[in-house]
């Protein structure tokens, strides 16, 4: 077999055959764990620096602007979040814009805000899902009590202690949407703090976080987490590995594959002599 | 049913619809058809609920009727006119609601988007390229060379956008520096999307790892043992049926 000849049946391979090799690149960190370092950017050290300085007892709003698929890049970020705010003794006040994500919200709010210890109605409130899109944040940014007159339990909000002294979302203190696309962090930003005047930061899945550098870049949001990534290195200023940072083997794993692959192509297309427009 | 059984029953469930969306990856098969229009049928199901029980029931119905809030029966009434679309000869009323819904997002939406999107981005843009210090110095670091960097980009970007004169001598020049911008930009947008895809095979993966375990009765493994067989079962079916199928006239 010619060299020209080998070029050609790998540029001719069953794209199954980089399926099962993906799958395997993918699998073996997950179950052999090689414990890549994870850095932190400034960005994501930007949302934890910030959570450190809030005095306790302030307003956190966390908006889970997701639904099941996005799960694997938001939801690790949702808990490492959660966790810090407990920790950090903040009253966490969390809703969703996506319909599709509700039970999920529900769950991981009530779930880690009972691992931490904390009081339904005194220290979190789940607000529920928030129609409107950008009408639900500008609602809220009129009246907090008014856009929700009760939580997701059926509870008035204005009772509720966790709620006290807020009325719109003027009195937050600090904002993180974790966002999978429209609406989320783009739209709190637009409609929630130009108008309102809170600090903003955010979570986002990594194909939208190039979208989100921009804002970053001019300071309308103060941190970022984008992706599988972010969520990793949020877990590793918290000292707390989980699925995220495990993942992060995996991921580097596939990224070398895919860079090996794009560069075995490209030999094998120069070696293989096709013209270009050909392939 | 207990909590404990629900949970494992939920892990069987999702490892099997996670099994026959991947085996798509093989051929397009029944297992995927079946997975796709169970997500489907679901979502909807889902979403229908959730709307029903947070936005009817808990945003109208039952503000308007136990609260007697009587404004809410102006969207009441809106929401309704939107259904005369079923009925040709009211079907004009809806353009009231529809002229509604256009007039109050535009008027929310344009100065918002102007603001955020235009008028911050460019004061972003044009930052100053020299820093002087109080002692009257002037600097440039990378911060400046930042600035420069993302002042270059935005200038060629728009040259290369800019049709109304040919790109010919000095605006090609720029323009094509403009499409380098383009192109770096188009992978990392790529590079951020490949990472993301990634991201949810792993997450699949770390489940589909966490429900072969014992305490899931192997869900995983079986039904990898199941969908494997299932694949292989329907392959030689296929295989068998365009055997005995004749070839009708004018095919080969």
């Amino acid at each position: 077999m010619t060299v020209r000849e080998f070029a050609l049946r790998v540029l001719q391979l069953d794209r199954r055959f980089i399926f099962v090799l993906m799958s395997l690149v993918t699998l073996l960190p997950l179950l052999y764990p090689l414990g890549l370092p994870v850095r932190v950017s400034p960005e994501a050290y930007n949302i934890y620096d910030t959570l450190e300085h809030l005095p306790e007892r302030s307003v956190l709003l966390v908006s889970l602007d997701f639904d099941p698929a996005s799960k694997p890049e938001l939801y690790p970020m949702a808990v490492s979040l959660l966790r810090h705010a407990f920790a950090r003794n903040l009253r966490v006040v969390t809703l969703t814009l996506w319909p599709a994500g509700t039970s999920m919200a529900e769950s991981a709010v009530i779930q880690f805000a009972e691992e931490a210890g904390k009081k339904d109605g005194t220290d979190y409130v789940f607000l529920g899902y928030g129609p409107g899109e950008a009408n639900a944040i500008i609602s809220m940014g009129q009246s907090l009590t008014d856009a929700f007159p009760t939580d997701y339990a059926g509870r008035k909000t204005d009772t509720l202690p966790v709620l006290a002294g807020v009325r719109s979302l003027r009195d937050i203190d600090y904002a993180i949407s974790l966002s999978a696309g429209f609406p989320g962090l783009d739209t709190w930003y637009v409609y929630g703090k130009e108008k309102y005047g809170f600090e903003l930061g955010g979570g986002c899945t990594a194909v939208s976080a190039p979208k989100f550098y921009p804002f970053l870049q001019t300071g309308q949001i103060n941190g970022l987490l984008g992706g599988l990534r972010g969520a990793a290195e949020y877990e590793t200023l918290l000292n707390q590995a989980g699925k995220a940072t495990a993942g992060m083997d995996a991921q580097s794993a596939t990224h070398f594959l895919i860079i090996g692959l794009i560069v075995v192509c490209n030999v094998c297309s120069v070696l293989s002599g096709r013209r270009r427009g050909r392939l | 049913m207990s909590p404990e059984t629900m949970t494992i029953v939920g892990a069987w469930v999702a490892t099997g619809l996670s099994l026959f969306i991947y085996s798509f990856l093989y051929k397009d098969n029944p297992f995927f058809k079946l997975a796709e229009h169970i997500f489907v049928g679901a979502s909807v199901g889902y979403l229908l609920v959730i709307t029903y029980h947070e936005v009817i029931l808990k945003k109208l119905a039952v503000p308007l009727i136990e609260q007697h809030e009587w404004r809410l029966v102006i969207p009441l009434l809106l929401g309704l006119l939107l259904l005369a679309r079923f009925f040709p000869r009211l079907a004009w009323s809806s353009r009231i609601t529809f002229a509604f819904i256009l007039g109050v997002s535009s008027g929310v939406a344009i100065p918002r988007q102007l603001s955020s999107f235009i008028l911050q981005q460019v004061q972003g843009t044009l930052k100053p390229l020299l820093t002087v210090d109080p002692m009257g110095g002037v600097s440039f670091g990378l911060a400046e060379l930042n600035t420069l960097l993302i002042l270059i980009g935005v200038v060629s970007v728009l040259v290369y956008f800019f049709f109304s004169i040919e790109h010919t001598g000095s605006v090609r020049s720029v323009a094509r520096v403009g499409i380098c911008f383009l192109m770096i930009s188009f992978g990392a947008a790529f590079g951020y999307t490949v990472m993301a895809r990634m991201s949810l095979l792993i997450g699949r993966f770390d489940e589909l790892i966490l429900y072969a375990a014992p305490e899931y009765g192997y869900a995983t493994i079986v039904l990898l043992g199941v969908v494997t067989g299932g694949l292989v079962w329907w392959q030689r079916r296929s295989f068998q049926t365009d055997i005995k199928t004749p070839p009708t006239e004018g095919t080969q």
